[in-house]
């Protein structure tokens, strides 16, 4: 017998509310949760309170290895076997997580305390120090006078420069391998590959050799933005490749149905529907070089004033900045170094926040 | 019946008069606007399809059947020079469009393509663009010049049958359509750019009754100016929208073959080889 909609129910069923059933959980499977979150993390805590064991010890040696067993024989009485190599794979990998976040964490927050001294200090916020540079600065020259702006500038320079030459050959690169799929592809990949395991001072060291020795340039932000740019490329173009590739053949089969060239393919079907692949693939190309001391230090030296023209004069860049200051017996040029770093990450996050926006996909929100 | 009868030498003998009969009787019609001759084609060293002749005539709707694997969508695709692309292919023989042959070397296949659209088995819409943007994209693509984008929007997405369920969004992402309007979607974007010959690699098959009707009774429309050649599964529709039918049959690991070919009266109502009577019947295999 068939069964016909009732048009009567249809009102009962309007009053519905969006529920979701799957994540309640049965009120002794929560109180088990709790004790085995609750119990490890308590016998810890007293342990440290109570014995000389260092922190990170306990919580590496006794807190992990507690919290699983105890996460385990939870799981064992609420699911049985099965629902124990579940609760291994969710607390290894919660502890890991929260391993790897501690530790960027203390980078971080060590980076922020020390880096806000320079920038913060009893006279308020030294807004000098991000704009003024170094003239007429020495290590001992108190924190209110001087800065890193011309560092900021020479760092901006040099990236710039490097991107504007690194990325359209690694995105050309990637479109050879991926779309041209020309005879040499095989070769192209293998020196990509091989241009990856350049260590940065080679590049900085090939540079200095082959143009500046050579008189063919100054040591300049030019120059460096050279040396960055031969270990951003292989970042870039293999990154690309990859993003590429994700592509469906059936939607350059499909372009290419419709009459249209290579060409057109390539730019107004692969790389739109590529495109956050694709500026993620900037983003890690300039996330490769942009703390790079070593290949500076060979090819845009240094400067404590604020250069403009990048062909010309050496220049001061933020990773060679800190390095210069770093290494000084002055705490005060030593909390300059940490308050360049701060600024150099803080660097990073703002460029990394303009290409998200500038590659954010209008159409797929889902994505 | 065995895979061994329908190999004999004998047999195949007897198809290939067949074949040369149909053929002859085809020519009469009108004139030729498509025309494989001989076509072979190999998938690196595996040949998956052994000398297949079809004409197509001006203006008609040819319908290919056969079972899955028997080489109907690399047939079709070595019509467009779409076959080409896929790595270690290779063909023998030619494929005559207006008496001319696709394969000659002084030939772009950007302009065969251009003349030969295709709707392929899985609808592929171009993500990256909106509704609007994928029916329009054969007009990008291409470079063809084409005025008022809003009138052929609509008319093309109409003749698909997509037109009620997207004109009010045409601005959002084609990725959100569901698989049946997507394939709906890519008739609307290959008609967009008038081709002259339409081949559709299964159109129907992921579509309700109603969008099947309704992309048929576009079918039938457009044949009065376009020629069409059509993979489908389903008889009935082979019956509904087509003028000839060819019937392609592969036997396992060797190429496929065209077993008959004819007016689909004729494939469907008198077949002349027992093995395309047991396959319009549903009593193959
Ligand atoms: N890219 C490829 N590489 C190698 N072999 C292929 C490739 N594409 C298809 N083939 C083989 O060629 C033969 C014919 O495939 P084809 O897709 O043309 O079949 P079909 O008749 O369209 O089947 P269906 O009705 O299932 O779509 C099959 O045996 C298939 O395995
Ligand atoms: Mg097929």
């Amino acid at each position: 017998m068939t069964q016909v909609l009732d048009r009567e129910q249809i009102a009962e069923w309007s009053a519905q509310q969006p529920q979701r059933p799957w994540t309640k959980k049965p009120a002794r499977l929560q109180a088990r949760i709790a004790v085995a979150a609750l119990l490890p993390a308590a016998l810890v805590a007293l342990l440290f309170m109570y014995t000389e064991i260092p922190g990170p010890v306990l919580l590496v040696a006794v807190y992990f290895p507690l919290q699983l067993l105890a996460a385990g024989i939870a799981a064992v009485a609420t699911k049985g076997r099965q629902g124990a190599a579940d609760s291994v794979i969710i607390v290894l990998s919660v502890g890991a997580t929260l391993f790897s976040f501690i530790i960027l964490t203390s980078v971080l927050g060590s980076l922020i305390v020390r880096g806000l001294e320079a920038v913060w200090g009893e006279d308020g916020f030294r807004s000098s120090f991000l704009f003024q540079n170094n003239v007429y600065i020495n290590p001992s020259t108190p924190l209110e006078y001087g800065g890193l702006g011309h560092a900021v500038i020479g760092t901006l320079m040099i990236v710039l420069i490097a991107s504007l030459i690194a990325v359209p050959i690694g995105i050309a690169t990637a479109i050879y391998i991926t779309e041209v799929r020309g005879r040499a592809v095989p070769y192209v990949r293998f020196f990509v590959q091989a241009m990856s395991g350049i260590p940065s001072i080679v590049a900085g060291l090939f540079i200095l050799t082959v143009l500046i020795v050579s008189g063919a340039m100054n040591q300049s932000a030019f120059a460096g933005g050279l040396a960055y740019a031969i270990l951003m490329l292989p970042t870039v173009a293999r990154t690309a490749e990859e993003v590429l590739r994700l592509i469906p053949e059936d939607l350059r089969t499909g372009a290419l149905a419709l009459g249209s060239t290579r060409a057109r393919v390539v730019l107004r079907v692969v790389l739109p529907a590529a495109k956050t692949g694709v500026i993620t693939a900037i983003i890690l190309g300039v996330a490769r070089v942009i703390g790079e001391t070593a290949p500076l230090l060979l090819t845009s030296l240094k400067s404590d004033q604020t250069i403009l023209n990048p062909l010309t004069d050496p220049i001061a860049a933020l990773p060679t900045y800190i390095f210069d200051n770093v290494a000084l017996p002055y705490p005060g040029a030593v909390t300059r170094a940490w308050g360049a770093a701060l600024v150099l990450m803080i660097l990073v996050l703002i460029l990394f926040t303009i290409a998200r926006i500038l590659g954010r996909d209008r159409l797929n929100r889902f994505r | 019946m065995s895979t061994a009868e329908y190999e004999s030498t004998a047999e195949y003998e007897g198809d290939v008069t067949v074949l040369e009969e149909q053929f002859m009787e085809q020519k009469s019609v009108g004139p030729i606007e498509l025309e494989s001759q001989d076509v072979s084609v190999w998938f690196g060293q595996r040949k998956v399809l052994e000398g297949v002749n079809i004409a197509f005539p001006k203006n008609t709707v040819t319908a290919l059947i056969g079972p899955s694997g028997c080489g109907k969508s690399t047939y079709i695709r070595t019509l467009n020079r779409l076959h080409e692309l896929i790595p270690g292919a290779a063909l023998a023989g030619s494929v005559l469009y207006e008496g001319k042959d696709i394969y000659d070397t002084d030939i772009d296949p950007v302009h065969i393509r251009l003349q030969i659209g295709m709707v392929f088995q899985k609808p592929n819409p171009f993500p990256s663009m909106t509704i609007r943007g994928n029916v329009l994209s054969g007009l990008k693509l291409s470079g063809l010049k084409r005025d008022q984008h809003d009138d052929i929007v609509e008319e093309t997405l109409t003749s698909a049958g997509l037109w009620n369920e997207v004109k009010d969004r045409l601005d959002s992402a084609a990725g959100e359509l569901s698989g049946g309007q997507q394939q709906r979607l890519v008739i609307a974007r290959a008609l967009a750019v008038q081709p002259h010959v339409l081949l559709m690699d299964e159109p129907c098959s992921a579509l309700d009754p109603t969008s099947t009707l309704k992309i048929e009774e576009t079918i039938r429309e457009l044949s009065k100016d376009i020629t069409i050649v059509i993979v489908t599964h389903n008889m009935q529709q082979a019956v509904r929208v087509s003028d000839y039918t060819a019937f392609f049959l592969a036997a396992e690991n060797e190429p496929g073959y065209v077993i008959e070919q004819g007016p689909t009266t004729d494939i469907f109502g008198s077949p002349r080889d027992q093995r395309t009577l047991d396959y319009v019947n549903g009593r193959f295999g």
